[in-house]
């Protein structure tokens, strides 16, 4: 048995415990009688859980939730992606950040921060809206399904940015040109070629954000729940949490769809990807692509550009950070600013459940990323450079946790952990994290690696370097831009990991996310502001810490 | 169709200085031959065919291709890309991969809405034209370079253009498929009669290629001519020693004959092709290393023969090729393969004075 066969079975086995058991524990749990995972065998479960007369309705909302979603996501990107590449709008460092930021704000402060904007009965903007024209009622109301589209919408515009926007950057502009000189003008090019050139990677996009939307809890929760407007992931939060009758094994009978939908639409984003790669022909000369010019229409995209970063990153913040100064929700004015405290700052201070979920998002964010790094880095070295069929087994496994809805698996992880010592405690949610996102540390390294060019690890093992040393002395150092972007990934994820959480949180393991929903639905805006405060800030300062950290190492 | 190019400007700005990708250049590129735009690279060729198609706008001068103004800064005359009705074939060919061969031979004629039935028979015969028949359904992704090259010339020729453009079209073939496409390409062109411009960087690409070679270097044109006038008779220094290879050596004029010029330098004394340079002016004299003949009977005349101490000598196959050194001189040899000649060996050399040939310093 050679080394790198070694290596790769170990892989094997580790990312396969992480990823199938839970899996299986599903399975186990949704076909077994009783609350345990190894009762008798009985169908009930899924009887019950398919004849519930909500579940039509839960669907239909789903459908609408995710596909409305998905459409905005994607055709933001899509709108996005083409202005910063191929037309001369202003301030292009913009899209940057528009493109990494979402990531610093937990999907779930954004999703309070539009309720307290847009709520019924007294949201912000509402209540301005309300005094300027001396209407009666409300004019939005975030509680609905529009409402949930348009921010879901808007949180999983960064994934699709970041599909269709390297695809639209290597787009060779020469086949546009030669349309041109054919005789098509921009118009018939756009659609009969860049589109068409492009359709794998909006395709790609679209999938990818069907499936987070369906994973999706944050926005469900804390914008459908308060509506009475139930998708499947909140109907299956509901019967493991609410009222007296919790049923895991119900939930893993509704769970076992949307995780097999999940997993179907996984491969296919797959294959949309390597579709696309082939479609892929960098011109071998640098040629910059022609950059359109927008004439008397680059200051209003420029101007939507402006109100897509307000909207993303500047209101939910502003947003949050008022709602922690005010004694309770108020139009902005010079009332509101006399009557300006630190109050729900003190009190979330001197909240030990607060100080606690901090303390425990804090470590597994530091610590598990680390760990998930490290763990990456085997996989996607094993993926990248071992290639036998076993590392395709290894690529496999680790893109299925890809698929995986928080909620659901957390109820796999759930009758997992319950037969062990680390029940109910931080160590649990850890190996829950590492699983359910190995993929967002994978996949930046596994780019890294393919750039490394296999001669520089080569020589060194001709000239006397065993394979760790070849590891430790020439891959590591530089994998650091790979290293730094996975860890990045994986500290933000876990700082703010919320669906996983929900089910496998007991008192003492509380996280920050799991603690802002408890605020949430007691109403606590004030003190839930000021805990999110803190929530970004700690994410924020943590990304730009590495990020120096990482630039250091790389001279 | 012929092109006519005047005055025509480009410049780039990258790190606030300024780039003279094109130097005010005016070139007439005649109707129904093919001119090959030739330069090293950085040159401004490439510039120059994009500026032509429309793809690049240049910053001063015009552009006539026919008797349509498609250029001018002054008139502020730019007709867009798609109405100059030109062809041309790119570097990477930029074939549509998400389109099969036949929409993308097709793709001209359906933007100007031909009739389907027609299409299919144009397609048809220029798929016959380029040796592809039967290639239709292939995906464009999904055949080799050579073919795809093919696919876009057919493409270029489907709609009849009264130009086309060639920006580097056999620089991504291996050695052996290049040398077969060139000649295939030049048989097309030639049956065709049509108006090519071409941009190459291979001095043997241009030269096997060409009726017309404008040689170009940093943004302007150095010297046009026939493959021939470029290869023998060059004017300018650049043009000697970027076109074949050539031994560049200083000399001074001594004499002014009728149809020769004489020169002297440090290998020796040249009778060389008639130049009206005055006498005692400085000049470099150009002798490309395959017109360096082996001298082996006795030597009786003083001119145009150069005795040298053979330093190196490497068997290429088709022959040998060396160095010798006349004092501190060196010259490039180029002999027959079969020569016992070693290293050490001192022999005669001698240059015929059509092979002379005398540029400016």
């Amino acid at each position: 048995m050679n080394r790198s066969f070694r290596i790769t079975l170990i892989l094997i086995i580790i990312v396969g415990f992480l990823t199938v058991s839970p899996v299986v524990m599903l399975i186990f749990g949704s076909f077994s009688r009783g609350l345990s995972v190894f009762g008798d065998f009985t169908l009930d479960k899924y009887i019950a859980a398919y004849t519930d007369p909500d579940l039509r309705k839960v669907i239909n909302n789903t459908v609408i939730f995710v596909f409305g979603s998905s459409l905005v996501a994607t055709l933001l990107s899509l709108f996005l992606a083409y202005l910063n590449n191929r037309t001369d709008v202003p301030w292009k460092f913009l899209f940057r950040i528009i493109s990494i930021t979402p990531m610093m704000i937990p999907h779930i402060l954004f999703s309070v921060s539009w309720v307290l904007l847009l709520n019924p009965s007294n949201g912000i903007f509402n209540l301005i809206l309300k005094q300027l024209f001396g209407l009666e009622n409300s004019l939005f109301n975030i509680y609905s399904l529009g409402g949930m589209i348009l921010v879901e919408g808007l949180l999983d515009m960064p994934i699709a940015y970041l599909i269709i926007a390297p695809a639209m950057a290597s787009f060779d502009v020469n086949l546009e040109e030669s349309s041109r000189v054919c005789g098509a003008n921009t118009l018939q090019t756009l659609i009969r070629v860049t589109l068409p050139v492009l359709r794998p990677a909006i395709l790609a996009a679209f999938t990818l954000c069907i499936v987070r939307c369906m994973a999706s809890f944050a926005v469900p929760s804390v914008i459908g729940m308060p509506g009475r407007i139930y998708v499947l992931a909140t109907h299956i939060y509901q019967t493991i949490s609410v009222g007296f009758a919790i049923d895991y094994g119900k939930a893993a009978a509704i769970g076992m769809s949307v995780l097999l939908i999940s997993i179907i639409l996984i491969i296919i984003y797959r294959h949309l990807t390597s579709e696309s790669e082939k479609y892929v022909t960098i011109s071998s000369r640098g040629y910059r692509p022609a950059v359109i010019e927008l004439k008397r229409a680059k200051m209003p995209l420029f101007f939507v550009l402006g109100l897509l970063l307000l909207i993303l990153i500047v209101l939910p913040v502003l947003v949050l950070v008022y709602t922690s100064l005010i004694p309770y929700s108020m139009i902005p004015s010079a009332r509101a600013f006399s009557m300006m405290n630190l109050n729900h700052w003190r009190e979330v201070i001197k909240d030990p459940i607060s100080i606690l979920s901090l303390k425990n998002s804090v470590f597994l964010g530091i610590f598990g990323a680390t760990i998930g790094v490290v763990l990456s880095i085997f996989v996607a070295y094993t993926i990248v450079r071992i290639r036998t069929k076993m590392s395709g087994i290894l690529e496999s496994l680790s893109f299925l946790s890809f698929s995986f809805p928080g909620i659901v698996i957390g109820v796999g992880f759930m009758w997992f952990f319950v037969r062990t010592p680390i029940y109910a405690t931080i160590w649990a949610l850890l190996i829950g994290y590492i699983a359910t996102y190995l993929p967002y540390g994978i996949r930046p390294l596994s780019s890294a690696f393919i750039q490394i060019h296999k001669h520089l690890e080569e020589s060194s093992r001709v000239f006397g370097a065993k394979p760790l040393t070849t590891m430790r002395r020439i891959i590591v150092p530089l994998l650091i831009p790979g290293i730094t972007s996975g860890w990045i990934l994986m500290a933000t994820m876990f700082l703010r990991e919320l669906s996983l959480s929900v089910v496998l949180a007991r008192p003492g393991s509380e996280v920050m996310a799991v603690q802002i929903l408890r605020f949430a639905s007691d109403g606590l805006w004030g003190r839930l502001s000021a805990l999110g405060i803190i929530m970004i800030v700690i994410s924020t300062s943590l990304v730009a810490l590495v990020n120096f950290i990482g630039a250091k190492l790389k001279q | 169709m012929e092109i006519q190019i005047k005055e025509l400007s480009k410049y780039y700005y990258s790190d606030g200085r300024i780039i003279k990708a094109l130097d005010n250049i005016s070139i007439t590129i005649p109707s129904k031959r093919i001119c090959t735009l030739l330069g090293p690279s950085g040159c401004g060729k490439t510039t120059l065919l994009r500026c032509i198609v429309g793809l690049e706008k240049p910053d001063s001068g015009e552009i006539k291709i026919g008797d349509e103004m498609v250029w001018c800064s002054k008139k502020g005359i730019n007709i867009p890309t798609e109405k100059r009705g030109l062809a041309m074939v790119f570097q990477t060919y930029a074939i549509w991969p998400h389109m099969n061969v036949y929409n993308n031979i097709a793709y001209p004629l359906q933007i100007k809405n031909f009739p389907k039935e027609e299409i299919r028979k144009k397609v048809e015969k220029a798929l016959h034209f380029v040796k592809l028949d039967g290639f239709e359904k292939r995906a464009a992704t999904n055949i080799s370079g050579g073919q795809q090259q093919r696919v876009a010339l057919a493409r270029a020729l489907i709609a009849e253009p009264k130009v086309i453009l060639f920006d580097e079209p056999l620089s991504n073939l291996d050695a052996k498929l290049r040398e077969e496409t060139r000649r295939e390409l030049r048989n097309f062109l030639s049956e065709l009669k049509i108006t090519a411009a071409y941009v190459t960087h291979d001095q043997i690409e241009a030269l096997a290629l060409s009726d017309v070679i404008a040689v170009m270097n940093s943004g302007y044109i150095v010297e046009v001519g026939s493959p021939r006038q470029i290869y023998f008779n060059a004017t300018h220094k650049f043009v000697a020693d970027f076109i074949g290879r050539a031994n560049l050596v200083k000399a001074i004029v001594k004499l002014q004959q009728k149809d020769k010029t004489i020169v002297s330098s440090k290998i020796g004394t040249f009778v060389c092709q008639k130049r009206d340079f005055p006498v005692g002016s400085k000049v470099i004299l150009c002798i490309r290393p395959e017109f360096i003949y082996l001298k082996e009977d006795k030597v009786s005349k003083d001119k145009n023969i150069i005795t040298g101490k053979i330093e190196n000598l490497i068997f290429v196959g088709e022959a040998c090729e060396g160095e010798i050194s006349i004092g501190n001189e060196r010259l490039m040899i180029k002999i027959k393969s079969e020569s016992t000649l070693k290293k050490g060996d001192t022999v005669n050399f001698m240059v015929s004075a059509d092979h002379c040939l005398l540029v400016s310093d």
